[in-house]
């Protein structure tokens, strides 16, 4: 992969909303790669957590922004837990994932299936106040269009009486209706 | 002792047997629940990877409300637990971020209720000598690989309450009730967790790796403490086995579960019927719970 980093790019402001977003010093990270040593999910990922680091220290924002990693790290922490300079490289995912979010840039094709996911989950808990299994099942697979996903081991949720089939409806759904409303006003600001 | 009880989503769909033993136990320990009136779901994962804000206001809801109940909190579910305790966290730090979420969720939250994780509460707060002494059926030599996962352990810093990269905690609940705690390395590796439906190739290599090393390692059953856990190392447990060309069968209950079986509760009380690696042919050969169709 050829990056185009120029002088400019070493003191982006893409890293330096990262930096403040995430409250992290980027100049902290000295690419010793242990971070990367024990993410479980880097054989299936096109970029390892230190190198997407790197690309916010160069200030690369599309690349940065729009890659798998982002979205398939499972946010189990374990690269914050062995990084020797103490930097919170989740909050930093977790940051990116946001920007990727608000920017409306698009994810690599099985990552989107990653953003749907959570759209699913927090639609069904703005509705409800609380997560149905079944209507996150049902509307990640509509919203997917993967109808069969898991649909194998549904039976067993049925069989052993481990699915309640009407949503709980918290009381005060309105009052939470309004605090999703005034996160989407700030974040859009 | 008595607390606010969080249950969480989970604990009300796929991981009711967490909720059910979790009671049964803690009540058997003379510990009084009161659940936090209204609570909403913490947002988990979800909430986090894309909304700093929303990965706040939603916790920080229910936290509300236990303090109201003047109550602390306690929760089963590592994944609720992890977020109601980082929550807090951030806003004791920063007032301002405080007041916005306030503003936000429409109360006047102190930042008051301690969370606490179920095991915290029982390790530290009853202790494992008063657990001892409530044990009638001692699970003398049943073999139990503890599995913590991520959240429970790898929590910052600051809001740790055990080792990071190898945790006791659940191995002492387990010594206390005579079980014998397996040495294993996969304690706090991840299970895939919230990638269960969106990337199922991720979970199922994950999660069959941790069965097939607690095997190993001389585990009769894993007990673990997150429901997101205990649905992948069980449900894609026969994939596993699969991808593996290796036959697993190895139980994996909540460790509330197998606690509740040293202190006498039955199979129907600790739910045992609804995971789905059957743990009855080994626990009615320990003499554990009574022979019958648990289905
Ligand atoms: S472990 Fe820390 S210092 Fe090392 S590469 Fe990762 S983030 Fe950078
Ligand atoms: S939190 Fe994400 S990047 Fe870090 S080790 Fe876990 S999966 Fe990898």
């Amino acid at each position: 992969m050829k990056w185009d980093i120029t002088e400019h790019a070493l003191h982006s402001e893409f890293r330096a909303e990262v930096e403040k977003l995430s409250g992290q010093n980027l100049g902290d990270c000295y690419q010793c790669g242990k971070c990367s040593g024990g993410c479980p999910v880097l054989p299936e990922l096109d970029l390892s957590p230190n190198r997407l680091l790197r690309m916010v220290q160069l200030g690369l924002e599309d690349e940065a922004l729009r890659n798998e990693t982002v979205w398939c790290c499972a946010a189990c922490g374990t690269c914050d837990s062995r990084c020797p300079m103490g930097v919170e490289i989740l909050r930093i995912i977790d940051v990116l994932r946001e920007m990727a979010k608000n920017r409306n840039v698009t994810p690599p094709a099985t990552a989107g299936r990653v953003l749907t996911f959570y759209r699913s989950f927090l639609d069904c808990v703005q509705e409800f106040g609380r997560l149905s299994e079944v209507a996150l099942m049902g509307s990640y697979n509509m919203n997917s269009g993967r109808l069969w996903t898991n649909m194998v081991k549904a039976p067993w949720f049925f069989l052993k009486g481990k699915v309640s089939l009407s949503p709980h409806k918290i009381r005060q759904i309105d009052r939470l209706q309004r605090a999703f409303k005034r996160v989407e006003e700030i974040e859009s600001q | 002792m008595k607390y606010g009880y969080y249950p969480g989503c989970s604990l009300l769909g796929s991981a009711v047997e967490y909720d059910r033993s979790g009671r049964a136990l803690l009540e058997a320990l003379g510990v009084e629940l009161e659940e936090i009136d209204d609570w909403v779901c913490c947002g988990a994962t979800a909430a986090h990877a894309t909304s700093h804000l929303l990965s706040l206001a939603l916790p920080a809801i229910s936290c509300a409300a236990a303090e109201k109940q003047g109550l602390d909190v306690l929760a089963c579910c590592s994944a609720c637990y992890s977020r109601l305790k980082q929550t807090n966290h951030d806003l004791r730090k920063d007032p301002a971020l405080l007041a916005q979420i306030n503003e936000i969720i429409e109360e006047d939250y102190k930042v008051k209720p301690r969370v606490l994780h179920v095991s915290e509460v029982l390790a530290n707060e009853i202790g494992a000598d008063a657990i001892r002494e409530k044990v009638t059926k001692p699970l003398d030599g049943l073999k139990v690989a503890c599995y913590y996962g991520c959240l429970l352990a790898r929590l910052p810093k600051a809001l740790r309450i055990d080792n990071i990269e190898y945790p006791t905690m659940l191995d002492d609940l387990m010594a206390a009730v005579g079980a014998e705690p397996v040495d294993w390395p996969c304690k706090t590796e991840c299970c895939g967790a919230a990638l269960t439906l969106a990337r199922q190739d991720m979970v199922i290599r994950l999660s069959g790796e941790l069965v097939q090393m607690a095997k190993e390692c001389g585990a009769d059953v894993i007990a673990v403490a997150c429901p997101l856990c205990q649905a992948n190392l069980d449900m894609y447990q026969s994939d596993a086995e699969g991808q593996l060309g290796e036959q697993l069968g190895v139980p994996v209950l909540y460790f509330t579960q197998v606690m509740g079986l040293a202190l006498g509760l039955t199979a129907e009380q600790l739910a045992l019927d609804k995971v789905i690696v059957d743990p009855t042919p080994l626990l009615v050969e320990r003499g554990l719970v009574e022979a019958g169709v648990y289905l």
